[in-house]
C-alpha cells in the first residue's frame, strides 16, 4: 500500500511557469477536441443533417446565382461588335447610291471605317446563321434593305443622330446602347447577387452560432466542471470552435454537391443554347480553385459563427 | 502551503461570510475546518481554489498570492488544486476512467501516460476494475471515490474537499476520511471541509471550527490515528 502511495508523491510545489504547455501537449489537446467535436455531431445524426441541410442551400443559392451572372457575361461580351453603329438604309436604295453615301461617311472625321452590306450579302448571312433558309426560300423577292456598318471614332453619339435624321436611312441600330444596358443590368445584378451572398453568409453564421449556443447549453454542466479542474478558456471554447469548423466544413461540400446536381440538370438545356449561338461561348462551372475558396470561406464562417456563440456564451467560472 | 490573512468575505447581498480569519497550512499538513451550516466552510474552500475572491485581506495557495493573479491566470492556480465535491459533479455521459481523465486532458498529459495515471489513481481509491462503468452504475461511495481519484489524478499540491462524506453512511464516511488521510501521507496539503464533528475528531487531525465567518478554536485532538 505504501509503495503504491508513494509513486503518486506530489511534483514540488514549484510554481509552474506560464505558457509551459509542450507542443505535444498542444497537439494532444486539438486532437482531443477535434474528434470529440466530431463525436458529438455524429451523436446526433438527425439534428446535425438538418443543420448541414439549411447551411448547404444558403450558401449555394448565391453561388449559382454568381455563376448564373459570369455565364451571362461571357455570352454578353460575344455578341455584336462593340461601338458599332447600324444604318438601315430605305428599301430599294440603287446600289449606286449606297456606295455613294458609304463614300461620303468615309470622309467625315469621326468615322473610322465603313462597311457596306448588300442586300444579297445579308440574305445569304441570314440563310446561314438563322437556320431559316427553307423559309427563304418561299420567298420570291429580297426583303432586306442595304446596311452600312459604321465604325465610329471618337463620341459616336453626334454621329448615330445625324444617321437618324439622313433622309435616305430608315434606321440606325446603335449596338452601344444596347450593350450599355445590358451591362447596366449585369451590374447590378452582379451587386444583388453580392448582397443576397452577404445576406444568406450572415444567415449561415446565425444558424452556425444558435447551433453552437444550444450545444452549449446543453454541456453547461460539463463546461462548468471543466473551468473548476482548471481548464483554460481556450481549451473550454475549442471543441465548440471545431464544431464549427466542421458545421462549415460539411455545409460547404454540400453546397458544391447541389452546385453539381444543378449543372447536370442544366447540361442539355445549355448544350442547345450554345449551340443555338454557333456554340460563340462555353458555359462554365466552379474550377478546382474556386471549389476550395468555397470550402475555405464556408468553414471559416463556420468557425467565426462558432466563436463568436463560445465567446458570448461560456461564461467563464470567474470569481467574484 | 495555504495562508490566509485577515480574510472577510462579504457577498454582494451585504452577508458576511467570513471576516477577520488567519490561518496558515504547512506544505503536507491536514486540517479539518468545521462548524454549523452557513459558517463559512464553503466560502473558505472556494477562496482557496479561487472559485471566489476575498472582499479583504490576502489569501496565499502554494506560494502565490491569490489577489495577484489575474484574469488569465486563474485556471492554472485551478490546475493546482484537486477538488472534492459533496455532490461529485462526475460528467454522467462518460466513463468512469474518461471522469478521472479530465484534468490530465485539459493538462495536456500525453495518452499512454494518461492511461497509466488514471489507472494508477483508480487503483489508490479500489475502483480499477470499474474504469468502464458509467457513474451512474455506482453506488454513492464509489462515486465520491471516482471524484476524489478525479481530484488527485494529476498530483496537485493541495486537495480540497467540501463535505466529501454529506452524503454517506458513516462507515462509508470513515473511509473517505481515511483516504484522505493517506494522500497528506505522501505530501499533499490537504483541507477537509465536514460538519461532523465526531468523525473529525476521530481522524485526530487539526482542526479549524468556524462560526458565523469567525475562527473561534484551532486544535489538535489528542487521540491520533483513525
Amino acid at each position: 500500500m505504501n509503495r503504491r502511495i508513494e509513486k503518486n508523491r506530489p511534483k514540488p510545489a514549484a510554481p509552474e511557469p506560464r505558457g509551459n504547455f509542450s507542443l505535444r501537449a498542444w497537439r494532444e489537446q486539438h486532437l482531443y477536441s477535434l474528434f470529440s467535436s466530431l463525436g458529438r455531431l455524429a451523436a446526433r445524426p438527425w439534428a446535425t443533417a438538418l443543420t448541414l441541410a439549411v447551411l448547404g442551400f444558403a450558401l449555394a443559392l448565391p453561388l449559382l446565382f454568381w455563376l448564373l451572372l459570369d455565364n451571362a457575361r461571357g455570352l454578353a461580351g460575344n455578341v455584336g461588335e462593340a461601338g458599332a453603329i447600324s444604318a438601315f438604309l430605305k428599301p430599294g436604295t440603287d446600289v449606286t447610291a449606297v456606295q455613294a453615301f458609304a463614300a461620303r461617311l468615309r470622309a467625315r472625321a469621326d468615322v473610322a471605317a465603313v462597311t457596306v452590306k448588300t442586300p444579297e450579302q445579308g440574305l445569304d448571312e441570314f440563310r446561314e446563321r438563322s437556320g431559316f433558309a427553307d423559309a427563304l426560300k418561299v420567298l420570291h423577292y429580297n426583303p432586306l434593305p442595304a446596311v452600312l456598318i459604321v465604325d465610329p471614332r471618337g463620341d459616336p453619339g453626334p454621329l448615330a443622330a445625324q444617321l437618324r435624321a439622313d433622309p435616305a436611312v430608315d434606321q440606325v441600330q446603335y449596338d452601344a446602347q444596347w450593350r450599355q444596358r445590358l451591362n447596366a443590368i449585369l451590374v447590378l445584378a452582379l451587386r444583388g447577387a453580392q448582397v443576397l451572398a452577404g445576406l444568406l453568409a450572415l444567415a449561415a453564421l446565425l444558424v452556425i452560432g444558435n447551433t453552437v449556443r444550444q450545444d452549449i447549453a446543453g454541456r453547461s454542466e460539463e463546461i462548468a466542471v471543466m473551468q473548476l479542474l482548471g481548464a483554460e478558456a481556450g481549451f473550454v471554447r475549442r471543441p465548440f470552435l471545431y464544431s464549427g469548423f466542421w458545421y462549415g466544413t460539411f455545409a460547404g461540400v454540400l453546397s458544391l454537391m447541389l452546385i453539381g446536381i444543378v449543372q447536370v440538370i442544366l447540361a442539355a438545356p445549355l448544350a442547345r443554347l450554345t449551340a443555338a449561338y454557333d456554340h460563340a461561348f462555353a458555359a462554365h462551372g466552379l474550377g478546382i480553385a474556386q471549389m476550395l475558396a468555397v470550402l475555405a470561406a464556408s468553414a471559416a464562417l463556420g468557425w467565426l459563427g462558432a466563436f463568436l456563440a463560445a465567446s458570448r456564451h461560456i461564461v467563464l467560472g470567474q470569481p467574484r | 502551503m495555504i495562508a490566509f490573512d485577515r480574510v472577510g468575505k462579504r457577498y454582494p447581498n451585504g452577508f458576511d461570510a467570513l471576516s477577520e480569519l488567519s490561518f496558515a497550512l504547512d506544505a503536507g499538513e491536514m486540517a479539518f475546518v468545521t462548524g454549523h451550516s452557513g459558517a463559512g466552510k464553503s466560502t473558505l474552500l472556494r477562496l482557496v481554489a479561487l472559485l471566489e475572491r476575498p472582499t479583504r485581506g490576502q489569501v496565499t495557495v502554494n506560494g502565490r498570492n491569490l489577489g495577484a493573479v489575474r484574469r488569465r491566470g486563474i485556471a492554472r492556480v485551478r490546475r493546482g488544486v484537486g477538488m472534492v465535491f459533496q455532490d461529485h459533479r462526475l460528467l454522467l455521459d462518460r466513463s468512469v476512467f474518461d471522469n478521472v481523465a479530465l484534468p490530465l486532458v485539459i493538462a495536456g498529459v500525453p495518452r499512454e501516460e494518461m492511461a497509466k495515471r488514471v489507472r494508477a489513481a483508480l487503483d489508490k481509491v479500489g475502483l480499477l476494475e470499474r474504469e468502464k462503468s458509467a457513474p451512474s452504475m455506482l453506488s454513492a461511495g464509489e462515486q465520491q471515490r471516482v471524484g476524489i481519484a478525479r481530484a488527485i489524478v494529476a498530483k496537485p499540491p493541495v486537495l480540497i474537499a467540501d463535505e466529501p462524506t454529506g452524503n454517506l453512511d458513516p462507515q462509508l464516511a470513515a473511509e473517505i476520511m481515511g483516504l484522505f488521510g493517506e494522500f497528506q501521507q505522501v505530501g499533499t496539503t490537504v483541507l477537509v471541509a465536514s460538519h461532523d464533528l465526531p468523525l473529525v475528531k476521530r481522524m485526530g487531525k487539526r482542526v479549524l471550527v468556524l462560526d458565523h465567518g469567525r475562527l473561534i478554536d484551532d486544535f489538535q485532538p489528542r487521540n491520533t490515528g483513525p
